[in-house]
């Protein structure tokens, strides 16, 4: 480890708290109505649709629109991926994605997880990038903060289970959110190299003598929303280890910003909207301590590098001229820290975007981005996902620490009984199930084997890996996995609609319940949620939570891997 | 070929997510311990 390295990752921390208020300000507004720069734009899209964004639904009528929209503009990219080769802006002739390809793609994009198990400079038509995958990459991204909103919204009022108005919701986010900070994001790419363009694939010489051929296109447009959403769906293979569309060290800076400004401006939304900013700052505070460990541990670990390098006579030492560490699977461009930094936010905020590939980190390196998806994909997490996990790991918090002291448990002056606690262990449960099944299922049966490149405890990783990130909608790949068959495609965009739906449905039920319940005022016997015991109670809670459910198959995968590469043994 | 496959299947998933909202919502007035809408 340097001291260069830790420099960049403590302005990355600075610059993550110095955005969570004025993103939070900014996301406030856009959703309580106040904020209406683009008014006639809105309107007419409220008239085109047939929306009155006044009408305030009751949470089955919010979750019943949010699952109308996902599945319709869900089925509309599968038939557009399929019908691909016949439809215009597809200058190479791309020809129609296969069927489970474009089944798991229109499932992996609706649902915010943008797992590709193609390579996008030689799958998908211009046309595909840019209406289908960059459609989806803002609306999913404003239906996960809507839903958020919403469960602020549940917690904050007492309205009879109504928690705005979905529609409403994903129009202003989309249009106020998303779409202007993208387009000043894209612009300021485009000035650090990233490309922006329609032009034809270009052939060039390398300095070997080589013949290469550089893929073109609207990446800038892209990458912008691909961080901004935690999307992370790359427009090359490469994702963002590509040089066009991360091509230097403040591009790579400002997509970490990027992936955390919104999650981290949530917190703060939040507080506001609760009338509780000490609350919001807890429940940042919580994520960070999370953050930091995480960042700590992988870049410990890939400093440290592998044992077997040097007992092979590698240097692993840092110098002026030699990063030392691991090395492997990551860009000299960005180096060891930016590559443990990088991995650390990509996977804690359900983003997936990469600029190093994780298979290729030390088993403990490798640990982190894992469990970080594993926790629920809650350290700031997906844009609006983020929170609800979040808040229904406190909610989980005042029921435990109610139960400690024998007294009915309430959250911000709502009292927590046994419905909102079935929603929240609805929400807690269905994650690891959904992962855990996946991946048993795949360990034993023959087309789940197949699919493996390594053997041992690092093919379960790459196996488990493959389960976490869709199940968590991040869509990262730990690699080595081939995922292009009929029988991981198809379970793979399973987990991704699983993990995003059945976990909304129990949250947004859980706004709803809330919204019934009258605010009472704290007593003596409330457990205050503003307090550094509230945050150790709830960190232990998540770690807890994490722990139980997948301690035994990470000490099958990555641990088990790690004390075998101290004997010297890899695979 | 597999086309009708995979678009009823995605159906059918979000079919079988508008039931689970229901089922939330009974479970949710089981569990009401009394305090209804306002």
């Amino acid at each position: 480890m340097t001291a260069n390295g830790w420099l960049q990752i403590l302005v990355f921390a600075a610059v993550t708290l110095a955005v969570t208020k004025p993103a939070g300000l900014y996301i406030l507004r856009v959703y309580d109505g106040s904020f209406r720069w683009l008014g006639p734009v809105e309107r007419v899209i409220y008239r085109w649709c047939g929306i009155d964004p006044e009408d305030d639904q009751h949470w089955t009528r919010y979750a019943a629109g949010l699952l109308l929209f996902s599945a319709v503009s869900m089925l509309v990219t599968y038939v557009a991926l399929r019908l691909q080769g016949s439809l215009p802006l597809n200058p190479f002739h791309r020809a129609a994605v296969a069927d489970r390809q474009a089944f798991e793609t229109a499932a992996s994009f609706t649902t915010n997880t943008n797992w590709q198990s193609y390579a996008g400079e030689t799958t998908m038509s211009y046309l595909s990038q840019m209406m289908q995958l960059a459609f989806h990459n803002f609306t999913s991204a404003a239906c996960g903060v809507a839903a958020a909103v919403a469960l602020a919204r549940g917690v904050a009022r007492r309205s009879g289970g109504r928690i705005g108005n979905f529609w409403a919701d994903l129009i202003r986010g989309t249009l106020y959110l998303f779409l202007p900070l993208s387009f000043v994001l894209a612009l300021v790419f485009v000035q650090q190299g990233v490309i922006q363009n329609f032009a034809s694939y270009v052939t060039v010489h390398t300095v070997e003598g080589a013949k290469q051929v550089l893929a073109m296109g609207p990446v800038a447009s892209q990458e912008a929303i691909k961080q901004l959403g935690t999307n992370g769906g790359g427009f090359f293979n490469a994702n963002a280890a590509h040089p066009f569309e991360n091509p230097t060290p403040w591009s790579n800076f400002l997509s970490m910003a990027a992936i955390f400004a919104i999650p981290a401006g949530l917190t703060y939304t939040f507080g506001r909207m609760v009338r509780n900013q000490r609350h919001g700052w807890a429940l940042w505070a919580a994520m960070f301590v999370l953050f930091a460990a995480g960042v700590t541990t992988a870049y410990w670990a890939e400093a440290r590098g592998n044992p077997i390098h040097a007992a092979r006579g590698v240097d692993v030492v840092a110098t002026a001229t030699n990063p030392g560490g691991n090395m492997e699977g990551k860009e000299v461009r960005f180096g060891i820290a930016n590559s443990a930094l990088y991995a650390t936010v990509t996977t804690d905020a359900s983003c997936g975007a990469v600029n190093a590939m994780h298979d290729s980190f030390t088993p403990l390196g490798g640990l982190v981005p894992l469990v970080n998806i594993q926790l629920g994909e809650l350290i700031f997490g997906g844009v609006g996902s983020g929170l609800y996990g979040m808040i229904v790991m406190a909610v989980l918090t005042v029921f435990i620490a109610g139960l400690m002291v024998g007294r009915t448990p309430e959250y911000l002056g709502k009292k927590i009984q046994s419905r909102e606690v079935r929603m929240a262990m609805l929400y807690v449960l269905i994650f690891p199930a959904v992962i855990l099944l996946f991946t048993a299922a795949s360990a034993v049966l023959p087309q789940g084997l197949a699919g493996l490149n390594n053997a041992g405890p690092h093919g379960l990783s790459e196996m488990l890996y493959a389960f976490s990130s869709v199940t968590g909608n991040n869509g990262s790949a730990f690699a080595g996995l081939t995922g292009t068959t009929y029988y991981y495609n198809t379970l793979l965009g399973l987990g991704t609609l699983f993990g995003r739906f059945a976990m909304m449905v129990p949250m947004l039920a859980l706004a709803g319940f809330l919204s019934e319940r009258k605010t009472v005022p704290d007593s003596a016997g409330t457990f205050p949620v503003t307090t550094p015991l509230f945050v150790v109670l709830l960190l232990g809670v998540i770690l807890i939570v994490g722990a139980l459910t997948f301690f035994p198959a990470l000490a099958l995968g990555p641990l088990v891997e790690h004390l075998l590469m101290g004997l010297g043994k890899v695979f | 070929m597999l086309d009708v496959v995979y678009i009823v299947l995605t159906l059918g998933f979000f079919a079988l997510m508008v039931a689970y909202v229901r089922g939330c919502e009974r479970l949710g007035r089981e569990g009401g311990e009394g305090e209804g809408r306002p």
